[in-house]
């Protein structure tokens, strides 16, 4: 098992270095710079004058001169600091933004998860009824509706129309901290950001249900005279929950890509705003640190899947 | 989720193409997927014979008119119809959608093929590109990619098409990895068989069931990307119409909340088609299935 | 589920994380607050701190910071801030400032030793300084007594003031212990600055808001509310979500936002001269535009009138050369009025289908804007009914810059043609960087690569003009000669706008260029 684990840390920490480079390369591919960032079109500076600057930020050095010294400091935990902003460390402002996005998506998942394994429950059990076929309806449109396009439609609605939600942000400005300010702007887009993946949960759920269902071991169940609620609640419920963990673990990424559309549209302080942002500005060490410290809880929540769907299922060993 | 079909095919022994297709006609949503692709289909590739408005035709003394029998989804901040650039749209949005899917499907299927064939050495570094790739969340490197390769519909084709053939590089692997061990693969390897012969008389056939859903499921995905990229301001460029640059428009405040019609009829018209298209590809995933019978 | 306990305990740690990174607010909580979106728009420069690296934000800098000289509100004259008085020499070589009697927001008094301080760093190129190509005709700055400073220049510069009004005064004795070369990366900027403006700083809540505290001792008054917070907005739509839900009180608006608030009581709309000149810029480098008459097709392709009516609602005004406002406007000028059938005229006459025909020519800009967008496919159609076939490309400014600025090899067929703007006011020197052929890359901004002589000649008597009542009449020529010659199809001057909320007392705000700053008295702001 320690070794499983060491085995795939090391992997992993391979994983991070190819991404460094990657996303290294890729970024100066990218016309423009983060000094050509800096010129107003309609009240240019001289690219002369910018030149110091060019010079400073070491950006007339070779690639891989550059590239190695990213690397040196990054190695010590020295992610330089953000273009954009002057002075700011890179690595604090990184660090600061996981935990509004960890906040978002973790509401977004617990609703998903609840909502989806509950519908995705009652879907299966009551198969054919017109319930079934509305919430089936309801969760392919969920799929196929785009993040953005529920955003724009519940910041229209609840904000614009009603007024029962802010406009966005994270906490009103100037005001001590609560916790309800904190729900108050968190629900609207926690919500609109759980809507496809509690389809997509509740879907998988449905057909992994109606799987096990058929499986010889609940029929035995029921034969033996086990309540129904009790078959599904406790022989088929935690056996159909194995794929839908791997659904949660796989598709973690896109979550966090679905979580830029509606940090971008509600204005929330989270990483995806902060990435892009700074691709806009070609803040080069920001990204660089922001794309890292994604991948690295991709590959951390990858193996926490992996390690989880073992715990619940005892026939995987993770060592093989 | 579709509804499967509880007929067997009963009767004369049929083969399991003709069992996939009696599966797929008798399956309800993919029925209604039909319904409503074909004819958007239709009326996408042939407007120009019918609609008497051009897509980049300006009437500076019509602007943001509301749906109206002259235009009947109205007009935008330029007097265009928003009808034509609608279904303009559509052309370009499942342009990008049809060739992006065709690429990434070769690309998938090689890379996937070459894995399981080539070797443990290949394998082991084509797959771990596959993790790389898969590491990165979809849009950051959507983001970097598209700005690299700029805006329009070709950099938008080969941002769609480098990012979505890791997953099915991976379901063809393990597909074929399956196949490499059976008998008449490790025969025709033994007699000195080619990898191109593997490829495509092994290969191919074998692998056709989950090609044909992916690039299906896949196109949807792909018209979802494109709009998300279009409204980001990085894919389709104006005054070239795609669904998601129209629905850029509705980040102004005036937009959405006062001309509605020309965000909400092209994001009806979006979430329409990938529902389509993902009924569809529902309904071929469970007739390729051949356990769906069992349900 | 250990999946569940797992987000469960995510969510957990993030909210104690948040908890703890909110700090208790100072006891101004019965305060009145003024919330706006001060740096949303052209004018505005989010997240930067340091005035030395300003490019534009100066309206939200000069609530803590000051300048000597300042703009008055409707930027017809420069007047005193810091410096109550200026003096010009003769040879308009020395100008001397006597200083008013003010303290930074410490306490410590403000003198001449901090003015030469701040100048001697805003032209050291190590400190990161924006301003130092623009200040080196300043030889050396003296300080006979505390309150007087006096500049002497090499050579005499008709755009100093302007420029110092953009250049705030820092104080010496808390940044004389930092290096020039640490400055621009030093956190004093964003955690403890301080000015010697109506208001204070007091906190900044890393990329959400900046807060600032009422200064009492500031000379003007004190300022009638306790708090000012300019809130940042990834776009200027958020912003007027955030104005119509009442949660900021101010912002700059989209023209097409603008006109929505029209007739609502709760709110004022604000328009103002953008002072920037549009235009559709020509790269001299590709041989399509050689023949001046294919640029004059362009000119009387475009129903510049049909445009601004209909697209910006009337509130632009045609430009016939790089300026509009009358007094550098001369008269007898060719105004290219809308007429297709003289462009094609023009076209054929130059050959145009020898020269390019039908062929799509690239459009590039940088304004991603809906209304640009609108205005460049309109544009766009009535080119294609004379035959020029341009292809808008859409791109973000620094992909722009990147492109045009591009010094070894440029790829001129990327950028054939441009839709861009220039600052054309209040200082008409502004577009000499983008025409002058002694401006071309790097040593300016004439990205366009416009080296024609008798244009670089008029810009060159006009800005070595010393009598001041000759200046209007040199900056005319300069009008006359871009009329004739045509090194842009220029377009117009639009307005821009920003809404107020009716409940905002004594409330001054005008769309200048890069902000401003402009003397729009802080402290006499006020809330009902």
């Amino acid at each position: 098992m320690l070794i499983y684990l060491l085995r795939r840390a090391g992997v992993g920490l391979l994983m991070l270095l190819a991404l460094s480079v990657l996303v290294f390369l890729l970024l100066r591919l990218t016309p423009g710079d983060p000094v050509s960032a800096y010129i107003n079109p309609s009240a240019p500076i001289s690219p002369e004058a910018l030149a110091e600057l060019r010079t400073r930020l070491g950006l007339d050095q070779p690639l891989p001169v550059q590239y190695l010294a990213w690397l040196r400091a990054a190695l010590t935990g020295d992610f330089g600091y953000s273009i954009q902003r002057g002075g700011a460390a890179v690595l604090p402002l990184v660090i600061e933004r996981i935990g509004p996005t960890a906040l978002l998506m973790g509401c977004a998942l617990v609703i998903a998860v609840v909502v989806g394994i509950a519908t995705g429950i009652v879907s299966a059990v009551r198969r054919n009824s017109g319930l079934d076929v509305a919430l089936s309806v309801i969760a392919s449109l969920g799929v196929s509706s785009p993040a953005f396009l529920t955003a724009l439609l519940g910041l229209y609605f609840f904000s614009v129309l009603l007024h029962i939600a802010p406009s966005g942000g994270m906490l009103t400005p100037g005001v001590p901290f609560s916790f309800g300010d904190l729900f108050a702007h968190l629900i609207l887009p926690a919500c609109l950001l759980s809507i496809g993946y509690l389809a997509l949960i509740m879907r998988y759920m449905r057909a992994s249900l109606l799987e096990v269902l058929n499986q010889d071991y609940v029929r035995t169940a029921r034969a033996k005279g086990v309540k129904e609620f009790w078959v599904i609640v406790k022989h088929a419920t935690r056996n159909a929950l194995l794929p839908v963990i791997t659904l949660i673990g796989s598709t973690i990424g896109v979550a966090i890509g679905g979580a830029i559309f509606l940090e971008s549209v509600f204005n929330w302080p989270g990483m995806g705003l902060l990435l892009v942002n700074a691709v806009n500005s070609r803040d080069y060490p920001v990204i660089m640190c922001a794309t890292l410290i994604i991948g690295a809880c991709v590959i951390a929540v990858n193996l926490l899947t992996d390690l989880a769907y073992a715990a619940i299922d005892p026939r995987i060993q993770v060592a093989s | 989720m579709t509804v499967v079909s509880m007929q067997t095919i009963a009767g004369k022994p049929a083969g399991p193409m003709r069992r996939a297709l009696g599966r797929f006609f008798s399956n309800r949503a993919a029925l209604v997927g039909l319904v409503i692709f074909v004819p958007m289909l239709l009326a996408v590739v042939t407007y120009p014979l019918w609609w008497p408005y051009g897509p980049n035709a300006i009437d500076l003394t019509a602007l943001n008119k509301g749906p109206s029998a002259k235009h009947w989804f109205g007009s935008d901040g330029v007097g265009r119809d928003v009808l034509a650039r609608l279904l303009q749209g559509g052309r370009t949005s499942l342009m990008v959608a049809v060739v992006s899917v065709a690429i990434s499907t070769v690309i998938g299927f090689v890379v996937g093929a070459f894995a399981a064939f080539g070797g443990r050495f290949v394998d082991g570094i084509s797959m771990r590109l596959v993790d790389l790739a898969m590491t990165l969340p979809p849009v950051i490197f959507l983001l970097v990619l598209a700005s690299i390769a700029g805006t329009g519909i070709a950099p938008t084709i080969l941002v769609i098409a480098l990012l979505s053939w890791p997953v099915l590089s991976r379901m063809v692997r393990a597909r074929l990895l399956e196949l490499r061990e059976r008998d008449f693969v490790v025969a025709a390897r033994g007699m000195g068989a080619g990898v191109g012969h593997l490829l495509f008389r092994h290969g191919l056939p074998n692998s056709i069931d989950i090609i044909v859903v992916y690039a299906t499921l896949q196109i949807a995905n792909a018209v979802l990307l494109e709009a998300g990229l279009s409204f980001l301001g990085l894919g389709i460029a104006p005054p070239e119409a795609s669904w998601g640059n129209m629905l850029n428009s509705a980040r102004s405040a005036a937009v959405l909340e006062h001309f509605p019609w020309q965000w909400m009829f092209p994001g009806a018209a979006l979430v329409l088609t990938v529902l389509a298209i993902n009924f569809i590809g529902d309904g071929l995933r469970d007739a390729f299935d051949p356990r769906s019978d069992l349900n | 589920m250990r999946r569940r306990d797992f987000t469960q305990g995510l969510a957990f740690t993030a909210a104690l994380m948040l908890g703890s990174s909110a700090l208790p607010l100072p006891a101004f909580a019965q305060d009145k607050t003024i919330t706006g979106g001060f740096d949303v728009g052209p004018g505005g420069f989010p997240k930067n701190f340091n005035p030395l690296a300003a490019t534009a934000g100066f309206m939200w800098l000069k609530t803590y910071f000051e300048p000597l000289v300042i703009y008055n509100a409707d930027l017809s004259a420069l007047e005193g801030a810091l410096a109550k008085s200026f003096t010009v020499s003769d040879d308009q070589k020395t100008y001397t400032f006597a200083l008013v009697s003010e303290s930074w927001h410490d306490g410590k008094p403000f003198t001449s030793a901090d003015v030469k301080f701040t100048l001697d760093l805003a032209r050291n190129k190590a400190s990161g300084s924006v301003f130092a190509a623009r200040l080196a005709s300043i030889a050396s700055v003296e300080t006979p007594d505390d309150h007087t400073a006096v500049v002497t220049l090499s050579k005499a510069d008709g755009s100093l003031l302007s420029i110092l009004a953009q250049v705030m005064m820092l104080p010496a004795h808390a940044l004389a212990d930092i290096a020039p070369e640490s400055l621009a990366t030093s956190q004093w900027w964003s955690t403890t600055p301080i000015g010697t403006g109506p208001f204070k700083f007091s906190r900044y809540v890393t990329d959400q808001y900046v807060e600032l505290a009422a200064s009492d001792s500031y000379r003007g008054g004190r300022p009638k509310v306790g708090k000012l917070i300019n809130r940042y907005f990834e776009n200027a739509a958020a912003a007027v979500s955030a104005l119509r839900a009442g949660e900021i009180q101010f912002t700059y608006v989209e023209p097409d936002d603008a006109k929505t608030f029209d007739g609502d009581n709760n709110f004022r709309v604000i328009k103002g001269d953008s002072y920037v000149v549009n235009y559709i810029g020509f790269n001299q480098k590709v041989d399509l535009w050689k023949d001046v008459r294919v640029r004059q097709a362009v000119m009387y392709a475009i129903d510049r009138n049909a445009i601004i009516q209909s697209l910006y609602g009337g509130a632009a005004t045609a430009a016939n050369c790089g300026y509009v406002a009358p007094h550098l406007v001369p008269e007898g000028l060719n105004d290219y009025a809308y007429d297709p059938e003289k462009a094609k005229a023009l076209l054929a006459e130059a050959g145009w289908d020898k020269i390019n025909g039908d062929k799509p020519i690239t459009w590039l800009t940088y304004y991603g804007t809906p209304q640009a967008a609108n205005v460049m496919a309109a544009v766009q159609a009535m080119l294609a009914q004379v035959g020029i076939n341009v292809v808008p490309r859409v791109v973000d400014t620094p992909t722009y810059n990147g492109i045009v600025y591009k010094q070894d090899d440029p790829d001129w067929s990327q950028f054939p043609l441009v839709y861009a703007g220039l600052q054309n006011g209040p200082n008409p020197a502004g577009i000499n960087v983008g025409l002058n052929k002694s401006q071309l890359p790097p040593a300016g901004a004439n990205i366009m690569r416009v080296e024609f002589d008798d244009l670089s000649a008029a810009f060159d008597a006009a800005l070595g003009e010393t009598d001041a009542s000759k200046v209007d009449g040199r900056w005319q020529e300069v009008c006359r000669v871009m009329n004739a010659e045509l090194p842009w199809a220029t377009m117009w001057v639009a307005s821009r706008y920003g809404v107020a909320s009716t409940k905002l007392v004594d409330f001054v705000w005008t769309p200048a260029p890069a902000g401003g700053p402009y003397a729009d008295h802080p402290e006499r702001w006020d809330l009902k």
